[in-house]
This record gives C-alpha cells, structure tokens and sequence, in this order.
C-alpha cells in the first residue's frame, strides 16, 4: 500500500500548487486537477500534471460537487475564485496565493516572485542583469509548501478529527529558500552582490566550475585541510602539484591567503584538471574524498548511472499522443506501488465519474 | 496546539540538510531534541554570520535560524556509553532524522536495523548527496554537488556560457523540504499499518524534480531569464547602481500598457530597457501592477529583511535569544486556521540535558553529571 492511499485531493492548479499535487500523486493520493483556462506550455503541464486526473474547468456546479468529496483541496486559485466552493466538515483547505490574505492581490509570476526572493540579485555575472534559477522554482518552492501543510494539517486530523483552512504565500516559499542574504544584511550590514561562479570567503575569492577535458567539473579550494591533501596527494603522484605540495595546508587559511597567491595554485588545479575527463575526475572524488563534482547536462543526468538504479526517470505515455517522455518519479525510497504513468487527456468536469473510479 | 503537537523527533542531523527538516516540524509543535556533542560541533554552529566572537558555538545567526523551536542535548556518540543514552533516545521518538557521511550511523550501532530492534515502528529519515543506494551511494560531497549532478548547474547561467553554481547550497534547501514531506507521509502511514520505515532521501533526486519542467522538454536549454510562455520575460535596469525590476508580459493588452505606461510605440526589450532605466524600481512596479502587468523589484539582502510584503505575512519572527539578542527568525510560509505554528529560539549547546537526561530520560542528576565530567553527555 502507498503512503497515501486513498487520499483524495483536489487541485485548482495554477501555477502555484501543481507541484505539491505531483508529489501527493507520488506519495499515492488519488488527485483530480482542474486545468487553467489558459493554455501553459505543454512541457509544463506534462510534467507538472502526469499522474492526476485531469479535468476542465468548464462546470462550477461539477467541481463544486467534488470539493464535497475531498480530503485536500489545494486551491491555487490566484485571480479570484472561479469555482463555488464550499469547503466540507474535516477537509483540509490549503489557499494559496502569491503574497498572502494580509497583501492586496496583484499580477505576479514565478520570475517576479524570485526577483522578491532575493535570490535573483545574487545569481549571475556581476556586469550583467540579475539572473533567475532555471525552471519555475518559485512556483516549485510553493509547490513542496502545499504539500507540506496538507500533509500537516492530516496529521491534525488524524489526532483529533477536524479539518482546517490554511494560507500559503509563494512569495514567502520563495524567500524561504534564500536562507543567506537577509540575516547576513541584519547581522554585518552586508549586501549581497552578483560573483559569477566566484565564491568568496575572506580576503579571497576562489573557482567553483573548472573546464576538464570533456566538460566541466564543480570544485574549490576551501579550508578543508584533509580534501585539500587528498588532491594535492594525486597531482603530486601525477608530477603535477608544483608548489601546492610545499603548502602546509593544516597551518593555513584559503580565506587569509592573498588573491595572487590564490590565482597562481589555482592556474596549477586548471592545468591537473583540464588535462582529464569528467569520468576520471569523478572517479578519482568518489574514491578520495574530494568533495569534487562532474557537471552534467541535461542527457547526462538521464542517462545517469546512479539515478537509474534509483529509478528516478520513469517513462510517463501521453494519453492523447501516445508519445512516452522520461521525468522524474519517485520522490526518494523506498517507494511505493507506482501510481499512473500517465499524463491523462483533460476531461470535462461534469464527465467526471467520481472518486476512485478512475 | 501546534499542528504537529505530540510528534518526538530525535535530531541527529547538522548543518542545513537535515535540520531544515527537523526546523519545519518543530516550529509546527513537534518536539525536537538535537543531539549534538563539543566533540563534534555542528559545523551549522561555526557558520557565519555570527553575533560577536566567531568561536562563540551560541552565536551564529545561521544556526538559530535553522534550528528554532528545538531543544538540544550534547552526546558523544564515539562513545559507546554516549550510543547507549542516544538509543533511549531513539526508544522515545517517533522519528530519526540523520545526515550523516555514509555508514556512520551503522559504524556507531544506530543503524536502521539496530534503532527498529529498539522501535520496531521507527521512521528513520537519512539525507545525503546521492542516496543509500546506487554507484554513488558513498559520495560525499556538498549543498552544491547536488546542483552539478541534477543538471541545474548546467541549465543555469546565461545562453552558451559555461554552467553557473547557484549562489548558495541549493541542494540544501531542497532536499530537507522533501525529507519534511518524506517524515509526514510516512507519519500518515504509520498511522494505518503500524509500520515504520527508512527513508532515503538524495539531495540530487529533488533537485532534479524541481526542474522537472525542463526535463519535460525534448531538448532543455538553458534559457536565461527568458520564457517563450510570454511575451517579454526579464530583468531591466532601473536608477541606482544595480537596481533592476523583473517584468513578465504574457498577452498583447498587457504589452500595450507596459508600452502605454512607459511612453513607447511597442514594448520591444531594448527600448524596454532604455525606458525603465531612469525609473525607480518600487514605484514602476506599483505602476505597472496596477495595469495589471506581473513586474516587481529586484530585491536584495537589506530589502528583503524589510520588505513589507513579507513584514505582513509574518514571514519573520522576532525571538530574543541569551547571545544573538533580539534577532529575526523566518516562520513557516503557510498559517493554519486552527493550529497556528509556534517558534521559540533555537537552543544553545546542550541547554537542555538537564530536561531531558533527567527529567525526561530517568537518569539521575548524579549520573549526567558524571557522564559530563568523563566527556560523554558533551
């Protein structure tokens, strides 16, 4: 049996919820979506949406009667309630909308909540434009939350009975994430700046991406004396530690060492590096400790080894199109009897025949 | 009455995988006790910013923000005596949360198999880099390994450049969120069968659901701020050094009032650009709102901490605390009609072994005192 077998949740998707829906359906429940009237790019939907029953939203009185059969609705309703809910004795009533009830609703989208984030301001090159996170995170942040205090709220229930409403606000999801810049303002009075791929600690900024033979690799040179060692240990064997085997790396901070000094070990990692695949440079992290990671593009990632004895990519067939798209399954392990791999063709919500009759 | 009042968690996780977790079903009324030992300092506790001495372990801002509503106990767990403590620990909760380097909590004798001879009904939650399983079951790495190995580094940065690591542990975020989701369902579970179970939780499998999106694309590429969902889709300077506004225009009424409001003949990016320029941020997104244009500053560290947006959903807490003085802590985003969350300042080292060694284990004052002095309740 899964988690949440038996559990019935309706969705108002728009944008906000349709994650925390996706992984209720992973976890088990059985959830009804009612599409937006605006049409989202299909890739959005698809992976956002496979898995639920989806239903247009073509009849208030249709939807409204569902409402009266669910244990969860997820209302992500942003402009207005479109439907006559009325929320039943014992369900759970999770509203969510871009800034919160105490704030006068106006337009917002994944891009302007990340940019209230402040995690924008810090993401990107320094002479160009702030830069958003790839996808809708904002939006998947949301998302996560909606499932979180769903699954709190049955918590509740469950110890007493009673169902509750609660308000969800995507703006704080998405500032909740950035657990950095506002409390280094409050406690140093500093203000976060936009460093590339430079982190910086101290007196000194070092790499994070590294150019390797056949792609790129993530690193840096940290005060971790034993990684350090644990590097410096194969370049020298290779012939190629230089200077780096005379440091004392137990007796030293990265963090106090002038920013020449920094550019010249790190011109000695760019060559050891550059001079070697992303394979053997993992290789040499999983069994060294070197706290190194290979970058993968997108192929990669699905053709990942370790996440295909995971199972995460599963094929999920369009109903309507017949084509089969791998995306991501299981939420982590261990997991439970699969739900539909399915992304369903939108029905109209009067033709709905009812929970668990799918 | 917190929505989780009655659930015990016994924390053995640090710095921010785990304890974000532990943080969401605490500050929600779950009893959290952190195990935590001066032999192995939560390295959450020597991260900045700090309130004054950086070797103060009560003074980073960091960990109070990411352990509120906790208490904490100090063990040595390399000590068997210390394993022996944790385990009526363990005989006490409901849950166990670890993020610990692979095998540790087996090499200690606290591993899954061990804490269900102890509960058999035990719901041990792990998070690590890659997961328990699968060729990179050992990896260690860090909050940004998850980002290179789900393909968010690579999708993230302008077009054709190299990939770009988000500007802080990503992963760390993420993944303690689904631990959080993980430990609730298997709560619901529970409560149906009677069964406990282990739940493995990757940093890197979340990351990829996050961006599931673009892997629903045939080809994802790493689009920069654009969409193709809209219109225009982007971030434009406006006066002041490194002020910017983000603007999303998705019909065509929209990009004739963006044009309307900003006295251009069409909303094109460049002469978007060059218009906003000269604006102020704040009140050029007031505007523009009110035409019904998604658009909002782009804020940083200072703003976000006074944003009155987020000052009116709560989104922090202000707590006293014995070193940090009065300090802002972030709530949960959601508030419950019925059992509104409750936070209360993170702990200091071992403030409560007294509590909870005594008072809630048994143990006689003598015996923690004792156990003190020899370094193994430390």
């Amino acid at each position: 049996m899964n988690m949440l077998h038996g559990l019935k949740v309706l969705e108002i998707a728009d944008g906000l919820v349709d994650f925390g829906g996706r992984m209720l359906v992973e976890l088990g429940a059985e959830v009804v979506t009612v599409v937006e009237d605006a049409p989202r790019p299909h890739a959005r939907d698809l992976a956002w949406h496979h898995g639920k029953t989806r239903l247009l939203g073509d009849d208030v009185a249709a939807v409204a009667r569902l409402a009266q059969g669910a244990d969860v609705i997820l209302d992500g309703q942003r402009n207005g309630c479109r439907f006559d809910l009325k929320v039943p004795e014992g369900c759970i009533h999770i509203r969510v909308s871009s800034f919160g009830p105490e704030v006068p609703a106006r337009p917002a989208t994944d891009l302007t909540l990340m940019a209230m984030s402040g995690l924008m301001h810090i993401t990107g090159e320094p002479d160009r434009p702030p830069l958003r996170f790839p996808g809708e995170q904002a939006y998947a942040l949301t998302g996560i939350q909606a499932a979180t205090a769903a699954l709190m709220a049955l918590y509740a229930r469950r110890r007493d009975g009673a169902g509750q409403g609660a308000d969800l606000s995507a703006l704080q999801s998405a500032t909740l994430s950035n657990y950095r810049e506002a409390i280094m303002y409050e406690w140093t009075d500093r203000i976060g700046r936009r460093r590339g791929n430079m982190l910086v600690r101290g007196k000194s900024g070092v790499r994070q991406v590294w150019p390797c033979r056949d792609g790129f690799v993530t690193w840096s040179m940290i005060d971790n004396p034993g990684m350090m060692r644990a590097v410096v240990s194969v370049m020298e064997d290779a012939g190629e530690a230089g200077e780096l085997a005379e440091v004392d790396w137990d007796n030293m901070l990265v963090a106090d060492t002038p920013q020449e000094t920094i550019d010249r070990w790190q011109a000695i990692v760019a060559d050891f590096f550059a001079g070697r695949s992303k394979a053997e440079l993992g290789e040499l992290s999983l069994k060294r400790g070197w706290g190194l990671s290979t970058i993968s593009d997108p192929q990669e990632v699905r053709d990942s080894e370790q996440l295909k004895a995971r199972n995460l990519f599963v094929p999920v067939e369009d109903e309507e199109t017949g084509a089969v798209t791998p995306l991501p399954g299981p939420l982590f392990h261990p997991v439970g009897a699969a739900p539909r791999r399915r992304f369903a063709r939108a029905i109209p919500a009067s033709s709905f025949a009812g929970w668990g009759r799918r | 009455m917190g929505a989780l009042d009655g659930l015990k968690i016994a924390d053995f996780s640090w710095v921010g995988a785990g304890p974000r977790a532990t943080k969401d079903l605490a500050d929600n009324g779950a009893t959290v006790i952190k195990i935590e030992s001066r032999k192995r300092l939560d390295l959450g506790r020597r991260s900045p910013p700090f309130a004054g001495d950086p070797n103060d372990h009560d003074g980073s801002a960091f960990f109070a923000q990411t352990n509120t509503s906790k208490q904490s106990v100090t063990i040595n767990l390399s000590d068997p005596r210390g394993v022996d403590v944790a385990r009526q620990l363990v005989a006490w909760a409901d849950v166990v949360v670890e993020n610990f380097g692979p095998g540790f909590m087996d090499r200690i004798g606290l591993g899954y198999d061990e804490l269900r001879r102890i509960r058999p009904d035990i719901i041990l939650a792990s998070v690590s880099v890659a997961g328990k399983t699968g060729p990179m079951a050992g990896f260690r790495g860090y909050g940004n390994s998850a980002a290179a190995h789900s393909g968010h580094a690579w999708l993230s940065g302008w077009p054709e450049s190299e990939p770009h690591m988000p500007p802080l542990a990503y992963g760390d975020v993420v993944a303690p969120m689904f631990a959080t989701v993980a430990i609730l369902a298997a709560l619901e579970y529970r409560a149906r069968t009677g069964e406990g179970q282990h739940l493995d939780i990757s940093q890197i499998e979340p990351m990829v659901h996050v961006i599931a999106d673009l892997y629903a694309e045939d080809q994802p590429a790493k689009p920069g701020n654009d969409d193709a969902q809209f219109i225009l889709h982007g971030v434009f300077p406006t006066a002041g050094e490194d002020q910017w506004i983000a603007i999303a225009v998705e019909t065509d009424a929209q990009a004739a009032a963006l044009a309307q409001v900003l006295g251009l003949a069409a909303a094109d990016a460049d002469a978007v650009a060059a218009a906003t320029a000269t604006q102020d941020k704040h009140d050029l997104a007031a505007r523009l709102a009110a035409q019904g244009i998604a658009a909002a500053p782009v804020l940083d560290g200072r703003e976000v901490l006074e944003n009155p947006d987020l000052a009116a959903g709560g989104h922090y807490v202000s707590l006293d605390h014995p070193v940090l003085g009065r300090s802002q802590m972030p709530a949960p985003p959601y508030r419950f009609d019925r059992t509104p969350a409750g936070l209360f300042r993170a702990p200091l080292l071992g403030e409560h072994n007294e509590e909870v060694f005594v008072n809630m284990l048994g143990l006689s004052r003598e015996e923690v005192m004792e156990l003190g002095r020899e370094g193994v309740l430390a």
